[in-house]
């Protein structure tokens, strides 16, 4: 698996003088970070589960997310927009760990490409996400904190659930304010989770860009390897991780 | 204090080079163009495929399939899906499969934790609903219009 481990026995590995876990004190505390946001995240959406199991509907994510940019208020295209979402942060991944690959050779025009790039797909997944939450916004009549109102006319929650559904038809005919909790809950947890979200992709694209004017001056070329960029590879495959995590619950269950 | 190693010679591991501290595929090479370099970047993009099939897949399942199947069952694949993704992107993109068992294991073995969090709480979620529908704890829309007749 790796050469170190090889030459080295159990005994000495433990004894001091070296790195027992063979990884950079930079890279075991990103990974301790990334634990406990993995924890932050699990939090949410663990949260986000038990509203839905205390719910007895839910709205429909085929009927909520089927717009798409310049396809027109009736668009009926569900889940093709976060698909290009989702694909666009798999790519950055992959430039991503390009750009790390191109690291670990001292390679620095490729590190320079790659970092580019991945920058390009941060910024191309923000765009995606504020054309979203602009859509939904106007959707909902706000981002946070709404359908709280008992006289809120049922129609006006009633489009985001499967008309096809008996479950739904049965809510709907006996106590449509169940469903309006439920909308309400549902948009709250979204725009938490995806803003959560948004907000590492933020912070990773600033990142990726000091990271990149770094590279860009030599810096790391100086300092004889491109640890920093692991580093912060790690953050945002970590990103993306979370983006698979919040894709299955939000947009497939 | 005999464990300690003289502290001089340990500066190199925080400042400057550390690639001493690296396992086999974080360690330094020179050739970019190498047959090890490529066949690192083949391995790459392999993995990029199988994750763009696995959301395509998971796409047509969402809208072609999600209500003709039981609900079980699609719950299962998607969760699988997304383990099967996790696992691509932590072994290969984030090289967890490169770096030594020892550190595998420190960080894999916290996140066991999810399974307790997973099951106490939806369960909890569960049970609210069974006792929301005997005794509603929000206004409900006949307990409204009853409010509203006064």
């Amino acid at each position: 698996m790796s050469q170190a481990t090889a030459t080295t026995t159990q005994e000495n590995l433990w004894g001091g003088g070296r790195s027992p876990y063979n990884v950079s004190y930079g890279k075991i505390m990103m990974w301790a970070f990334l634990l406990s946001d993995a924890l932050t995240f699990g939090a949410f959406l663990i949260s986000y589960g038990t509203k839905r199991f205390f719910s007895a509907v839910w709205p429909d994510a085929n009927t909520v997310f089927k717009s798409f940019p310049f396809a027109g208020e009736h668009a009926n295209l569900p889940l093709l927009f976060v698909s290009l979402m989702t694909f666009i942060l798999i790519m950055s991944s992959v430039t991503m760990v390009l750009a790390v690959h191109a690291g670990h050779y001292n390679d620095k025009k490729s590190v320079t490409k790659w970092l580019l790039w991945t920058i390009v797909g941060g910024i191309a997944f923000l765009g995606c996400q504020a054309w979203e939450w602009t859509h939904l916004a106007g959707e909902c009549g706000g981002l946070w904190g709404t359908f709280v109102d008992v006289s809120t006319p049922v129609a006006e929650y009633q489009r985001f659930f499967d008309p096809n559904s008996e479950v739904v038809k049965n809510i709907f005919a006996t106590n449509p304010l169940e469903a309006m909790y439920a909308t309400h809950s549902f948009f709250n947890y979204f725009f938490t989770i995806t803003g959560f979200h948004g907000g590492h992709v933020t912070s990773g694209v600033i990142f990726n860009i000091l990271m990149l004017v770094r590279t860009v001056n030599g810096t790391y070329e100086r300092r004889g390897h491109y640890e920093m960029v692991e580093k912060i590879g790690l953050y945002w495959h970590f990103v993306d991780l979370v983006w698979v995590f919040v894709f299955t619950c939000f947009y497939l269950l | 204090m005999s464990s300690h190693s003289n502290q001089d010679s340990n500066l190199h591991y925080y400042e400057g080079d550390q690639s001493k501290l690296y396992s086999g595929v974080m360690s330094h090479h020179t050739d970019v163009e190498s047959t090890e370099s490529k066949t690192q970047i083949k391995k790459i993009w392999k993995v990029f495929w199988i994750l763009l099939a696995i959301t395509l897949v998971e796409v047509f399942i969402g809208m072609k399939l999600s209500h003709s199947i039981p609900k079980g069952i699609i719950v299962t694949i998607f969760l699988g899906l997304t383990l099967l993704k996790a696992g691509y992107i932590v072994a290969i993109f984030m090289h967890l499969g490169d770096e030594i068992k020892g550190f595998m294991v420190t960080v894999l073995v916290p996140l066991v934790l999810f399974v307790w969090f997973i099951i106490a709480f939806l369960a909890d979620g569960g049970f609210w609903l069974h006792m929301n529908k005997t005794s509603p704890a929000r206004p409900t829309t006949s307990s409204v219009q009853v409010e509203a007749a006064k």
